[in-house]
């Protein structure tokens, strides 16, 4: 028993013959494919919160980018050059943290490769600021709010967060000129502030009034009947959510409708508004303004729309994730990838500044509403942002429909002092952010 | 600004009869065991979460849920006592290490099991009472009032009528003298957990069509719950009670006339105000030489 056993042990000779022979095998099946070069994948890096409670800014966007990935590369790919390059998206959760969304940029660009950021921004950008500046990587943020003049690589190539928002208001007091008293609440960061401001210029360029301060609550808050107490009591015609996230935008309509409310809701998202449908009425939803249509919409068919096609995509989202998890970002980070690989393609490289200088090449882009100019100087210190028609969505027997498309740099013409003005006094100009 | 003022005591009267839940389970197991439970917040998710999965995804009747969802967050904290508290009896900062570690576990498996975005429970009820004019009460409000009013009435009769009660207030005043007196530790501790896992268990169920569960939702409610029992004296049931209701009146009336920003620096204020002018809190008692 003894000998068997030890002619069965593996002797130092063996295991080395054996490991020869196996990186032999590995070797062997790994070189034609880098020899023949049939084949190349470039890294996207997908910066975002993929849980807490701005999760909904993240996810659903991860989810849309890979539907993307797989009908990109399903086709082949996406051309540079001589070269086709398939597309792989890694993600890391940065849960809305400054400091896990650096951790997370310093791995992306060091330990994966990959040539492109995107992300949502907002309080995350900081953490990434100085590593992309010395990285020299592209990174894309859905919030311009983080662009200034030292930004020289980051791009807002989709949202023009807030400044979108001034068409819904000018469609709300083209369309109900009786609804002239406002208030307006938001969560107390990044994204509630320079929202705020935007609204209050929008108002005041509509001759709506704002009858009391815009209430400030804290980003932790569950109950929201106090805050909906207070926004009531001036007996308002127009309750603006802002900016407010999804998980604050269903208790605070839930709570509106259980207070009574009856004039018009205007917000910058309804993120799974069937749900909030479904908590109160088609009633009371009915004419909710927002901005981030459903993509079954035929309104995104038209000519000038550049998102490929809208409506398929939102079928094949539906049939993935169903469609009661559609988002305002479902479709965002996809569009920018569209950008991205059309200015590959032009630059001919997936080098961050070769994509970059291809981008803004001309001045001009095909955003996913039409076509777009960047801009940004007057507001961020830099033209970095892309901007051109937003829709206005309103929610008609329970269903997101597609009012409009409205012009934003018409919008900035007429009334850009306002904008300043509100921005300036709450402290969110780029020369003002810490 | 009658209907203001009073529409603002409703709003208070709902938020301090579902903190004084929350506060007073805290402060039963810390009373107790001297442990810091930093899982109690969890603990009210986890109840939350069991009337999403009973009452919103299998159609349970809500009552049904809410009493499932008491069981349930007080077998869980019969099995944090168990595997983690009983253990480490003589080491609190331990016991307070476990129950981070414990509160991680819960909001890993809330996540894995429900995903990472605020759950959807249809609302029970819709009808609400119109107190005068413009200012109301909704039952799912007033179920929660009248829930906790009757919970905090039974564990008082509980607490002061029975001999389990006494047992634990025994073990809370001191629990070398209660052992002394042939009171197990192991089971009053038992008790205290499934009692105070289980009100913050129900009080997370009441209030779960009203908040939009996520899996994160215990962070806020934990933060608000140290400070009630700072505020009310740590360890004193009946502290945590005031001190709920003084906390939620002051927030709710400072968020509806001023800011809820400024509303959670008032909260802060008290606190401090509180440890500076009589620092055992409002019903604590000095520390015996």
């Amino acid at each position: 028993m003894k000998n068997l056993l030890a002619r069965t042990r593996l002797d130092r000779r063996d295991f080395l013959s054996a490991s020869a022979a196996a990186m032999s095998v590995a070797a062997t099946g790994v070189v034609p494919k880098v020899a023949f070069g049939a084949e190349k994948t470039v890294k996207i890096g997908f910066l975002a919160p993929l849980t807490g409670a701005v999760a909904a800014w993240g996810k659903p966007g991860l989810d849309g980018c890979q539907i993307w990935a797989d009908w990109v590369n399903d086709a082949g790919g996406i051309k540079v050059g001589d070269d086709s390059y398939k597309v792989e998206f890694i993600s890391y959760d940065n849960e809305y943290d400054p400091g896990k969304a650096r951790a997370g940029a310093a791995k992306l660009i060091k330990e994966d490769g990959v040539k492109f950021i995107m992300m949502l921004g907002g309080d995350t950008w900081p953490g990434v600021q100085p590593i992309a500046e010395n990285e020299g990587m592209l990174v894309s943020t859905l919030l311009p709010s983080d662009l200034t003049p030292n930004t020289k690589t980051l791009i807002a190539p989709c949202e023009v967060h807030p400044i979108y928002n001034v068409t819904g208001v000018e469609w709300l007091a083209a369309n109900k000129p009786d609804a002239k008293k406002a208030v307006i609440c938001a969560q107390d960061d990044a994204l509630g502030k320079p929202s705020v401001a935007t609204y209050l210029a929008a108002f005041e360029a509509a001759g709506i009034e704002v009858v009391d301060d815009p209430l400030f609550f804290d980003p932790a808050t569950t109950d929201f009947a106090p805050v909906m107490t207070r926004l009531l009591s001036t007996n308002p015609d127009i309750l603006c959510l802002d900016t407010c996230y999804a998980d604050y935008v269903h208790p605070l309509c839930e709570q509106a409708f259980q207070q009574g409310f009856k004039g018009t809701i205007i917000s910058c998202t309804a993120d799974f508004y069937p749900k909030i449908v479904e908590k109160t009425s088609k009633e009371f939803m009915e004419g909710f303004i927002f901005q981030f249509p459903d993509f079954d919409d035929p309104a995104l068919n038209q000519p000038g729309v550049n998102f490929p096609k809208p409506n398929e995509f939102y079928a094949e989202y539906a049939k993935r994730y169903g469609e009661a998890e559609w988002g305002a970002v479902s479709w965002e980070y996809a569009s920018i990838m569209d950008l991205w690989a059309d200015a590959a393609g032009k630059a001919g490289s997936v080098e961050p500044a070769d994509v970059l200088k291809a981008m803004k090449e001309g001045g001009t882009g095909k955003h996913a509403f039409g076509d777009a100019k960047w801009w940004g100087t007057e507001l961020f210190g830099i033209d970095n942002a892309l901007v051109g028609n937003w829709p206005v969505v309103v929610i008609e027997n329970g269903k997101a429909v597609i009012k409009e498309f409205r012009s934003i740099p018409d919008w900035w013409d007429k009334h850009k002092d306002l904008m300043v003005k509100h921005m300036t006094a709450l402290g969110q100009m780029w020369n003002q952010r810490g | 600004m009658s209907d203001l003022i009073l529409q603002t005591i409703v709003n208070a009267v709902y938020a301090a009869s579902y903190m004084s839940l929350i506060a007073v389970g805290l402060v039963l197991i810390f009373g107790v065991m001297g442990v810091i439970n930093f899982a109690h917040g969890e603990l009210y998710m986890a109840g939350a979460y069991v009337v999403v999965a009973l009452y919103a995804e299998s159609g349970m009747p809500f009552l049904v849920a809410v009493v499932l969802g008491l069981v349930f967050v007080g077998l869980l904290g019969l099995l944090m006592e168990i595997s983690l508290f009983r253990p480490l009896r003589d080491n609190p900062l331990g016991g307070l290490i476990a129950s981070i570690g414990f509160l991680l576990i819960l909001q890993t498996t809330a996540v894995l099991g429900f995903g990472v975005r605020m759950a959807h429970i249809p609302p029970p009820t819709q009808e609400k009472i119109e107190l005068l004019n413009g200012v109301v009460l909704t039952h799912q409000r007033l179920l929660v009032i009248i829930a906790s009013v009757a919970l905090l009435s039974l564990l008082y009769l509980f607490l002061h009528r029975t001999k389990y009660g006494w047992a634990m207030r025994a073990c809370a005043q001191d629990r070398e003298a209660a052992a002394l007196q042939g009171i197990s530790l192991s089971q009053v501790s038992r008790l205290a957990m499934f009692i105070g896992a289980g009100l913050a268990g129900v009080a997370g169920a009441l209030t779960a069509p009203l908040v939009s569960p996520t899996p994160y939702m215990g962070h806020s409610v934990i933060v608000t719950a140290f400070i009630i029992i700072i505020v009310g004296g740590i360890g004193q049931l009946e502290g945590a009670i005031v001190a709920a209701i003084l906390y939620a009146f002051v927030h709710t009336f400072v968020t509806t006339f001023f800011d809820g920003v400024i509303a959670d620096i008032t909260g802060l204020l008290l606190m401090l105000m509180v440890l500076v002018i009589k620092p055992t809190g409002l019903f604590g008692a000095k520390d015996r030489v």
